[in-house]
């Protein structure tokens, strides 16, 4: 009787570790994949759109390569690349806090780089500043005059222009872009 | 039985939804479109044939007394392998059916094959028992998501058929008229099966 | 007030059988009589709402912690059935009035997707455990209400001078259709 049960426990047990075994193998070839279309699902098109025009997904990155910067680069979050409808690959895409704090903290952006090293557009994740003032770097009427500048150097305060009233918003927006060149032309270029 | 006559089986005297009546739940709530019906009818098939094969395969090491835990672990697995699958590689029918996939493992129809002829039968048979009431699922979900595609938008598998002018049947696509619709559909093969036989 | 208004939504709003269709085999199944219909339903109330709560707490302790989501389907429905198992032996011993009453429902309810479903959705909707328990009830009260409802209409259905063809479960889905098209009444209500 009581070999019986043990027999019958381990079939059990056999068949269900079998399974187990299989699915955990399934589960890690469609994992990246899986994550690739929930990431695409849950993009705003607009935020596409806005930082890398033509885009269709940002996909990940290796990990480890995001690790190394992210041991090196504090503020850096990920780093992605854009890929187009057809799965072509467009850009680059750097997501990142800005180094100098605004007027209620840190800004968090995207921004997009083409492969010849030009902005191709930013857009902001989440922001703490004044509604009406600082909140206007997140515009495109601020965030426009970023597109099509050259990301070889770091961006200096004299070649843009800040939004009146809200200079601390702007620098750490302007922080944010900065860090993203930084990452960009150390890991990318 | 030979071959031909095992699967014909499933698909007509012994049809999973039109005559046993079983496994309705999913039935009755992604036949909102032909596409959601056709996707979840290939998912029950791929699990039915696949746990089917399975379960004959082991037939004889697992005891009786165990049978049934060991059923539903071996259909379980291969509904997430399905689930799996779709979520990677067939997205938006996936987010369609949502929940429906995982509850392919409760649908009745693919446990009581297990115990009926599975358990039972070479794994040749089985796998055709499978594809036969697979099939046999299949075809009654195209009817029913036919019907209500066709009466509650105009259209089929996305092309409009119907004219412009064509009022939209809302309540086709809303869930009363899955009930209806579906009750509607056993009706007909009632009065189809009793007419053959008078 | 979040939570009323959660559960009015998933006891009649999103009623589990006129709206979500999970749990439509027992629902035509068992319902050719009020109380074998209202028995039914108690069970299920029960059930569900157990294993709600053991579903959730396993998915989180245990699934989620180890990186394991993607054995939930054989793992909840594998607590499912022990559960059942497990509450009929616990009955038989200890209220042997109430598995007079509920016992021979109890073995059907495995393979009742409306169980297997609710402790999916707890997980999907991302609810917290106390939303998911009142999730669970509201849900399970659902089916109560519509199996019981359902079962008094069917009682008239059976005297019905009806064609040959349509009796039987045809006859039965038709109902539930014009029962839905009632509930579908709620689908404004705001709360």
């Amino acid at each position: 009787m009581k070999n019986n049960f043990v027999k019958l426990a381990g079939i059990l047990f056999l068949i269900g570790a079998i399974s187990a075994g299989v699915l955990a193998w399934l589960n890690d070839t469609t994992k990246d994949i899986i994550a690739q279309n929930e990431a695409m699902a849950s993009m705003d098109p607009a935020v596409l759109e806005a930082v890398m025009p033509g885009s269709a997904v940002f996909k990940e990155e290796d990990a480890a390569l995001i690790d190394t910067i992210k041991a090196d680069n504090k503020q850096f979050i990920n780093l992605l690349t854009a890929v187009d409808a057809s799965g072509n690959e467009i850009g680059k895409v750097v997501r990142t806090l800005s180094t100098i704090k605004g007027f209620n903290g840190d800004m968090e952006l995207y921004v997009g780089f083409s492969p010849d090293g030009k902005i191709t557009g930013t857009s902001v994740l989440s922001h703490s500043e004044t509604e009406g003032l600082g909140s206007r770097t997140a515009e495109p009427g601020f965030m426009n005059q970023f597109i099509g500048k050259d990301a070889s150097g770091e961006i200096s305060e004299s070649d843009y222009d800040a939004i009146s009233g809200a200079t601390y918003s702007s620098k750490s927006f302007l922080s944010a872009v900065n860090n993203a060149i930084a990452v960009y032309t150390e890991y990318v270029k | 039985m030979n071959k031909f006559e095992i699967f014909k089986n499933g698909v007509t005297r012994e049809n999973p939804i039109l005559v046993q009546q079983v496994g309705m739940c999913a039935t009755l709530a992604i036949t909102t479109s032909l596409v959601n019906g056709i996707g979840m009818g290939v998912a029950v098939i791929a699990v039915l044939t696949g746990s089917n094969i399975v379960i004959s395969a082991l037939r004889k090491y697992i005891p009786d007394e165990v049978r049934i835990p060991a059923f539903v672990i071996i259909i379980a697995a291969f509904t997430t392998i399905i689930d799996l699958l779709m979520h990677a590689y067939t997205f938006e029918l996936y987010k369609a059916l949502g929940v429906f996939i995982p509850l392919i493992v409760v649908n009745c129809i693919i446990l009581a094959r297990a115990e009926a002829f599975a358990f039972g039968n070479s794994v040749l048979d089985s796998a055709i028992d499978g594809l036969g009431m697979g099939v046999g699922y299949l075809v009654a979900m195209i009817l029913l998501s036919s019907a209500r595609e066709i009466l509650g938008n105009g259209t089929i598998l996305g092309f409009r058929i119907l004219p412009e002018a064509y009022e939209p049947m809302m309540m086709a696509i809303q869930p009363p008229g899955a009930f209806i619709l579906l009750g509607l559909l056993i009706g007909i093969v009632n009065y189809l099966s009793r007419r053959k036989k008078a | 007030m979040e939570l009323v208004s959660l559960f009015i939504t998933s006891f009649i709003v999103n009623n589990i059988i006129f709206m979500q269709f999970l749990g439509t085999c027992p629902f035509l199944g068992v319902s050719k009589q009020i109380d074998t219909a209202a028995g039914m339903g108690i069970a299920v109330i029960f059930v569900i709402t157990l294993a709600s709560v053991i579903t959730y707490i396993i998915h989180y302790a245990i699934l989620v912690s180890l990186g394991l989501e993607y054995l939930q389907t054989i793992v909840f429905i594998l607590i499912i059935a022990a559960l059942v198992q497990f509450v009929e032996m616990f009955l038989k011993k200890s209220a042997p009035g109430l598995y007079q009453a509920l016992g021979i429902f109890l073995p059907l309810i495995t393979t009742n997707c409306a169980v297997l479903g609710v402790a999916i959705n707890n997980i999907i909707y991302e609810y917290t455990f106390v939303e998911s328990l009142v999730y669970s009830v509201g849900i399970s009260s659902g089916f109560l209400l519509a199996i019981v409802l359902f079962a008094g209409v069917r009682d008239k259905v059976d005297y019905a001078d009806l064609p040959e063809s349509l009796k039987g479960s045809a006859i039965s889905l038709i109902t539930a259709g014009l029962m839905s098209v009632a509930f579908l009444g709620f689908s404004g209500l705001q709360l």
